[in-house]
């Protein structure tokens, strides 16, 4: 008896065993408990108190009956006493049903639900009562264990009942559609119903209630939404459809089996969204568009979280806003009114990826395929204008020049993150390269960059994205700059003294190679300058041998102290051409354009630019020319303008810029690009053909697309050009055999 | 002791042993006996008869209800059961549940 796995050991037999003689033993004791168990019924129903049943019973307690019971199993009578409580429990649950199918209308639910609680009541009492039963006789003999025989009776004559079960399905589901319809209802007795079929078990909870609920639940969605479609605006839609889901999320809380909230919130996102998913996006002045347009984040991140929900229902907005934001790119990128001043078309760029950042990151879950889509989009629209390199380029030097003035060091990095971002989108790299290092030469040269820091920083940030090569000539005009000015140093401590008052010289040697220099012809600098340079030429060749100096003038400035007709003195900041214009100035009165470009020898269209801003210029005038026109004809003739005022003393005198390159400049930009890119693209090839050795074309044309992507996106007929002239010249030959192959020659 | 932490277990020739209901319930039947949802007459009085067991039996029985409680609190000790009381003692187990 010290523990109950000894006892299981060895079979025992009864407990004072007495000869059971009285052949009416079993039925007089079943009597008992039979008794004992309508007494149960009765007193539970009637809310008797059971000390007055356990008078009227004639003595009867746990002990006795669990006794009883004890020894009708003991002496073999189980199969009497388990066939008893079955009919017995079976007539009482008869009556019950009779009286649920009683009760009158709202009172049935409640009339269940108490009857539900008796009988539970009722049951465990029975059960334990025939503990013994349950213990021994069920187990060996393979009934079903008292509490789940009650369970199973109560389901077949209660729940399973003709008169009870649509009865039931029916009331439960009015009441859900009574609540849809935002009035309030019993939820405690719903819970208490529903939990009762979940206690029947998983098949009785789905087939009499979850299966039906589903379904009129869809039916229910589906006229609400279609109604809903037809009358509000996607927004209005989308803030009902939540609703409604938030309503049946709540309601699984609150009485219904956890396991059925999939399955409802499922039934709603199928007929309130995924139905009329692509109706909603496209909807007319409120759809997806409209809600980009109008940066509507809350209606967006709604749909979202929605969208999200149903399959296809992401991918859907992000077509939709992929393909709005391709449109509305293409229009930026080609509006032939925005392309006038880049500044404000990269400026437009930025906006437009700002609104869309700002919406993925508060609407969209700052949703990964999202961003894709945005930089996707991005992508394929800035390289539809094949000017962009360009712009993006004008657009830094703006902001290089003069537009981070007085911007704090975080701003200025922001900007230029964000160039380098557009940066990235670009396919053509290497254009932007060479418009950068046209830029960043005149910003050198004319010390017109407002801050190094910056400068600097943007280069490093061009060299983390495309690596070494694509910025060493960069930084290579930056270490030029450094050494030029240690060089002119050098030059004035050494010839310092014999050179005087004249005028300073300040020479940037530049590498070639390096600089985006063009060819140009030398104008003829005045006398007093020419002579300094050419002190300065051999100065420098003296200390650097071997090396060869060539005069850029096209890329110079000079300040000028002048003074005019009423003794008014300023000082004129201007190119090296305007200054060699003016000097000659100094020994003449009036000079035809004719004699000008004579003894300059400034080439005429550089002339042309020139004098038109030394002369046509309101407020920086300092020439006078006759006749007075906006033009500069091969005729004019030209004085100095003694009446030249300013309210400064320094003066600039800006060539008429080159902003935008014009049309035949960037042809030849262009050119020289394309010109560029051949030995990129040769090198290329070799270097994949020196590791495969033998390679189809196809697969060559995708290797160097792939080599070269970091820098530009190159054109398949120009790699087949490229092949071919190295076939040409040895690098490579066609396979005898197979004419697609290619062998590398060592 | 309060009445409501006792158990009055009487035997077949009317000895009344008052124990804890903690010891009592040691026995699977006395629990359910004192805990069944119907307020049965046992609950109800807070004594329980046993007109098939002995005044001694039902006295080792409690010894053991106790002797089980420490035995489970991690006290190991031996219970002693004088041989010639041990069937009946079994036969009691069962009807007990214990």
């Amino acid at each position: 008896m010290s523990n109950n796995q000894k006892k299981r050991n060895f079979q025992i037999e009864a407990f004072k065993p007495k000869e059971v003689v009285d052949p009416k033993y079993a039925e007089k004791t079943w009597k008992i408990l039979e008794n004992a168990i309508h007494e149960i019924y009765n007193h539970i129903a009637g809310g008797l108190n059971l000390e007055e049943l356990y008078h009227n019973a004639g003595g009867l307690n746990f002990e006795e009956l669990y006794r009883n019971a004890y020894n009708m199993v003991l002496h073999k009578f189980g199969e009497k006493l388990y066939s008893g409580l079955v009919s017995t429990m079976t007539l009482h649950l008869k009556e019950i049903s009779k009286s649920i199918e009683a009760a009158q209308g709202g009172l049935f639910l409640e009339e269940l639900n108490r009857k539900w609680t008796d009988h539970n009541k009722a049951l465990q009492m029975i059960r334990d009562i025939l503990m013994y039963m349950d213990r021994t006789f069920i187990p060996s003999n393979h009934k079903t264990p008292v509490h789940e025989l009650g369970l199973n009776l109560w389901r077949d004559n209660i729940i399973h009942s003709s008169k009870i079960q649509m009865r039931l399905l029916n009331t439960l589901l009015e009441l859900i559609l009574i609540e849809r319809t935002g009035e309030v209802i019993n939820r405690g007795l719903m819970r208490n119903i529903i939990k009762m079929l979940m206690d029947l078990g998983p098949s009785v909870y789905q087939e009499d209630f979850e299966k039906p609920f589903l379904e009129v639940s869809a039916d229910f969605y589906r006229v609400e939404s279609q109604k809903f479609i037809e009358s509000c605006d996607c927004g209005d839609y989308l803030k009902k459809a939540e609703r409604r889901l938030n309503e049946e999320i709540e309601r699984v809380s609150h009485y219904l089996d956890a396991k059925s909230e999939a399955k409802i919130t499922n039934v709603v996102e199928k007929e309130m969204i995924a139905n009329h998913m692509l109706r909603l996006v496209h909807m007319e002045n409120s759809g997806l568009v409209n809600m980009l347009l109008d940066d509507k984040y809350e209606d967006l991140g709604r749909m979202y979280n929605l969208f999200r929900r149903v399959p296809n229902g992401l991918s859907t907005i992000r077509d939709v806003m992929t393909s709005h934001i391709r449109d509305t790119g293409k229009q930026l990128v080609t509006d032939p009114e925005r392309l006038k001043d880049p500044v404000e078309f990269v400026q437009c760029l930025l906006d437009e990826k700002d609104k869309y950042d700002k919406i993925i990151s508060l609407a969209f879950n700052n949703d990964k395929t999202f961003q894709n889509a945005l930089n996707s989009s991005f992508e394929f629209f800035i390289n539809l204008n094949s000017r962009s390199p360009e712009f993006i380029s004008l657009f830094v030097d703006d902001k290089l020049r003069k537009g981070l003035k007085g911007v704090s060091e975080e701003d200025v990095e922001i900007v230029l993150d964000k160039v380098m971002m557009l940066f990235r989108y670009l396919q053509e790299k290497d254009v932007f390269e060479k418009y950068y290092k046209q830029h960043l030469a005149k910003r050198l040269l004319s010390g017109k960059t407002v801050s190094d820091d910056a400068e600097r920083s943007l280069i490093v940030k061009l060299k983390t994205e495309c690596g070494y090569q694509f910025t060493s000539k960069l930084e290579g005009m930056f270490t030029d700059m450094k050494t030029s000015q240690d060089t002119m140093q050098g030059f004035y401590t050494s010839h310092g003294a014999e050179l005087g008052d004249g005028p300073t010289l300040a020479v940037q040697v530049l590498t070639t190679g390096s600089w985006p220099t063009q060819p140009s012809v030398t104008c003829n600098l005045p006398a007093e300058m020419s002579a300094l340079c050419e002190k300065f030429r051999s100065y420098y060749l003296g200390t650097h041998t071997g090396r060869r100096l060539s005069w850029q003038t096209n890329m110079g400035t000079a300040d000028l102290k002048a003074t005019f007709g009423k003794g008014q003195k300023h000082e004129l900041n201007v190119s090296t051409y305007q200054m060699c214009v003016l000097m000659l100035f100094n020994n003449a009165e009036r000079l035809s354009y004719k004699e000008i470009e004579q003894a300059t020898e400034i080439p005429s269209p550089d002339l042309k630019r020139c004098l038109q801003s030394l002369a046509c210029v309101k407020g920086k005038n300092v020439l006078r020319k006759e006749p007075m026109s906006k033009d500069i004809g091969e005729d004019d003739v030209f004085l100095v303008n003694d009446k030249f005022t300013s309210k400064f003393y320094k003066v600039k005198i800006g060539t008429v810029v080159a902003q935008k390159e014009s049309e035949p400049e960037k042809q030849e930009t262009r050119q020289r690009v394309e010109e560029d890119r051949k030995p990129q693209i040769e090198a290329a090839i070799v270097r994949i053909m020196k590791s495969r050795r033998v390679l189809d074309h196809n697969n060559i044309i995708a290797e160097v697309t792939k080599q070269l992507q970091s820098r530009f996106l190159a054109n398949p007929g120009e790699i087949k050009k490229r092949i071919e002239s190295l076939i040409e010249r040895d690098f490579l030959e066609r396979d005898n055999a197979d004419r697609r192959l290619y062998r590398y020659l060592a | 002791m309060r009445r409501e932490e006792t158990v009055k277990l009487i035997s077949a020739e009317g000895f009344e042993f008052v124990i804890d209901k903690k010891a009592a319930m040691v026995s699977q039947t006395i629990r359910n006996m004192l805990t069944s949802p119907g307020s049965f007459a046992e609950t109800e009085h807070g004594e329980v008869t046993f007109p098939e067991i002995s005044t001694t039996i039902l006295e080792k029985i409690c010894q053991y209800f106790y002797w089980s409680l420490q035995y489970a609190s991690g006290k190991e000790t031996e219970f002693h059961i004088e041989p010639e009381l041990s069937l009946e003692l079994m036969m009691a187990a069962n009807y007990l549940h214990t």
